[in-house]
């Protein structure tokens, strides 16, 4: 999607950027926490960006702090998207869009969650019975497996690998990972915790 | 390039090979942080055992790609 038709886009920042010549972005599989990692990021007082095109629902009650309604996948397959427009700032890209991950600078925090967990929330957002459920398990595992491998090849990004089940197990240490990662001056910890809300973890294995 | 694991702790054992290609490696290391043949050995075996145990392993193919689209269609990240 142009850039001029896109979404109403916003921004939570009122400090300034990060590291100006990073992009930076929050990834993993659809439905591992990434919507609640871009929201600990905004509450803690870090730039993130977002438009209004996928608006919360009973699937993302807080919402899903997206580009293009979570749409940029494609963008990013035609090579259209603007990195340049979002540097020093996070933006969401999950998985399979890191495939398609130009050269530049990266800092990406990237989530990992149980993938039987991760299948169960697709399959009740999509209003779906996988009927080739094994299949599809080893399809994302092996995605899961190849972006991160790839990843780990490059030398222009750098990754943190966070658990979702973790963060909502032991959130005071997996947060102060985090901010070491990023910036330690700019993350407010505490209101990074306030986001965690145990009740949305629905789909438990 | 990284630096070669440390091994001494291990146990090792003696596997023979052509003295012109151990004259070759004795060249190549001057200058360079392998210690000795051995340790320049071990660590190109180390490398290239990886890289065939990652060909071996199943990889993201045509399918899993079009089931995971699929998916994704579904979940409204693509169109």
């Amino acid at each position: 999607m142009p850039e001029t038709t896109a979404k109403k886009s916003q921004e939570n920042n009122p400090q300034g950027k990060l590291d100006p010549p990073v992009n930076y972005i929050v990834s993993g599989l659809e439905r591992s926490g990434t919507s609640m990692m871009m929201q600990m990021l905004a509450n803690g007082g870090l730039p993130v960006a977002f438009d209004d095109g996928r608006k919360p629902d009973e699937h993302n009650p807080k919402g899903y702090y997206e580009l293009d309604g979570g749409k940029i996948i494609t963008r990013l397959m035609q090579n259209s998207f603007r990195f340049e427009d979002y540097k020093g700032r996070f933006i969401k890209i999950t998985a399979f869009g890191l495939l398609y991950l130009p050269p530049g600078s990266y800092k990406i925090i990237y989530m990992q969650r149980n993938l039987d967990e991760v299948l169960d929330s697709m399959e009740t957002m999509a209003q779906i019975t996988d009927t080739q459920r094994e299949e599809t398990k080893q399809s994302f595992q092996k995605l899961n497996e190849k972006v991160l491998k790839d990843l780990q090849k490059r030398n222009d990004v750098k990754v943190l690998l966070l658990n979702y089940n973790e963060i909502l197990q032991d959130p005071a240490t997996l947060i102060a990972m985090l901010c070491r990662f990023l910036a330690p001056n700019r993350c407010d910890a505490q209101k990074m915790t306030t986001v965690i809300d145990k009740h949305l973890y629905r789909q438990r294995r | 390039m990284t630096m070669p694991e440390k091994t001494e702790n291990e146990p090792s054992t003696t596997i023979s090979i052509p003295m012109t290609l151990a004259k070759k490696i004795e060249k190549r290391i001057k200058g360079t942080p392998f210690s000795s043949p051995s340790a320049y050995v071990t660590y190109v075996l180390g490398e290239v055992l990886s890289d065939v145990e990652d060909e071996t392993k199943e990889s993201f193919s045509k399918e899993d790609e079009e089931r995971v689209k699929a998916r994704l269609r579904s979940l409204g990240y693509m169109d």
